[in-house]
């Protein structure tokens, strides 16, 4: 094995699980994920030499990121997932429900919304630096944000489903 | 931090924490790298690929570790899964063959193009939808300036839906242009994070539609967005049917 050969092993072992979750919320299916990481790996690999000599993880990041969310474009994903509304049963039996509803809610979401979700809230990112992920200006992260987060709440029943939630967690 | 983003974070925690790369990955990753270069250099290699199907390549289903928490499964599969965006052996679309100056292709004419730019000898042809671009340098091989996609008869439905998904969106916004209407938008189609394709789409009759895209490249030639829009409407207000 080659000294770039090492250094990618490396690398994908390191964090390869941490990428394929962030792809996994990005795109909202597990095997899509997989795919998503396979592709921006192949191409971080093919320019290995250029991105190994500064942080390689943004660079796949922002590569899942925008791959996700053309091709959820392409395929025009959101005219085909229904919206869900939040569940009426009792708050013990949903706490499986109450997850599935969320993420599908996470999922209905137009894709550059559902980035800047992940980004914000489960890779940490600041306004910043979600804004240099995206390709867009901070304002324009900000906004998206409080649209998603908008749209959660009224997807959810803010009222109801934050009480469900904390009720599934406890 | 308000209440709602904890909880998405932790319901993100929950539902990812299944999840496991596989340990090949790298190993297939680069395998198919390999593979890549290999069928760029080589146009058929009938007895190789004869070989490397049949060779048992494990592949490790990591959706099994997630839902039985058992050991990860291996099934036989002879080639990572196809990439949709990037395929292996893209056929060769058509083309709309030679164009002269480029500022007449399928059925739409181009009455204004920004200063310094020509027919970059680039197109394609789907049948209802085609598409040519304009540079500085006039090779097919160049980086695009100005490109021009045009929909026509069913296709233009599938614009349309991407036009109404960034309405959906609050991206962009409706302009006029004489007496068209059109949707000016900056689209975002996987440049890795520069800072996006402006882009005009231009109604031209019930039946077909233009997309007018400046490159991201490109856009920085100009003094800021209103300029890059300016010059966006011009190019649509010069472009008409000859349908």
């Amino acid at each position: 094995m080659s000294g770039v050969e090492r250094d990618f092993s490396a690398f994908v072992a390191a964090r390869a699980t941490s990428l394929l979750r962030v792809a996994y919320l990005a795109c909202g299916d597990a095997a899509e994920a997989e795919d998503l990481l396979q592709t921006a790996l192949e191409r971080t690999y093919r320019s290995w030499d250029r991105v190994r000599h500064d942080s390689p993880e943004p660079y796949v990041r922002r590569v899942i990121v925008n791959a996700a969310i053309s091709r959820a474009r392409r395929r025009a994903i959101l005219s085909i997932i229904p919206m869900h509304s939040p569940p009426e049963r009792s708050a013990r039996a949903t706490d499986v429900d109450l997850r599935h509803v969320l993420m599908e809610a996470l999922r209905a979401l137009p894709p550059r919304q559902r980035a800047v979700i992940v980004l914000r809230y489960w890779e940490d990112l600041s306004e910043t630096q979600t804004a240099e992920v995206l390709g867009c200006s901070v304002g324009t992260v900000k906004s998206q944000a409080s649209k998603a987060m908008a749209k959660l709440r009224s997807a959810l029943g803010r009222e109801s489903a934050e009480g469900v939630i904390r009720n599934a967690h406890a | 931090m308000p209440m709602l983003e904890e909880e998405i974070r932790q319901i993100m925690a929950d539902e990812t924490a299944r999840l496991q790369a596989a340990p090949d990955l790298a190993e297939r990753v680069m395998r198919a790298s390999r593979g890549r270069r290999t069928r760029a250099r080589v146009a058929a290699l009938a007895t190789s690929v004869a070989v490397i199907a049949a060779a048992p390549i494990g592949y490790l289903t990591v959706g099994s570790v997630a839902t039985t928490g058992q050991e990860p499964t291996i099934s036989a599969m002879p080639e990572p899964p196809a990439i949709d965006d990037t395929p292996p052996v893209p056929s060769k679309p058509r083309e709309l063959g030679d164009l002269g100056d480029g500022k007449e292709f399928g059925q739409v004419k181009v009455g204004y193009l920004p200063e310094r730019l020509r027919w970059s000898n680039w197109s394609v042809d789907f049948g209802d939808r085609y598409s040519t671009s304009y540079n500085f340098d006039g090779d097919k091989n160049s980086f695009y300036c100005v490109q021009i996609y045009m929909y026509e008869e069913a296709a233009v439905q599938e614009l349309d839906d991407r036009i109404q998904q960034y309405r959906d969106e609050g991206d962009g916004e409706e302009v006029t242009i004489g007496d068209r209407t059109g949707y000016l938008v900056i689209q975002h189609v996987g440049e890795d994070g520069m800072k996006g394709t402006p882009t005009l789409f231009l109604r031209m009759g019930d039946r077909q539609r233009a997309e007018i895209m400046f490159s991201p490249t490109y856009a920085k030639e100009f003094s800021g967005a209103e300029a890059v829009s300016a010059e966006l409407k011009r190019i649509a207000e010069g472009l008409t049917s000859t349908r």
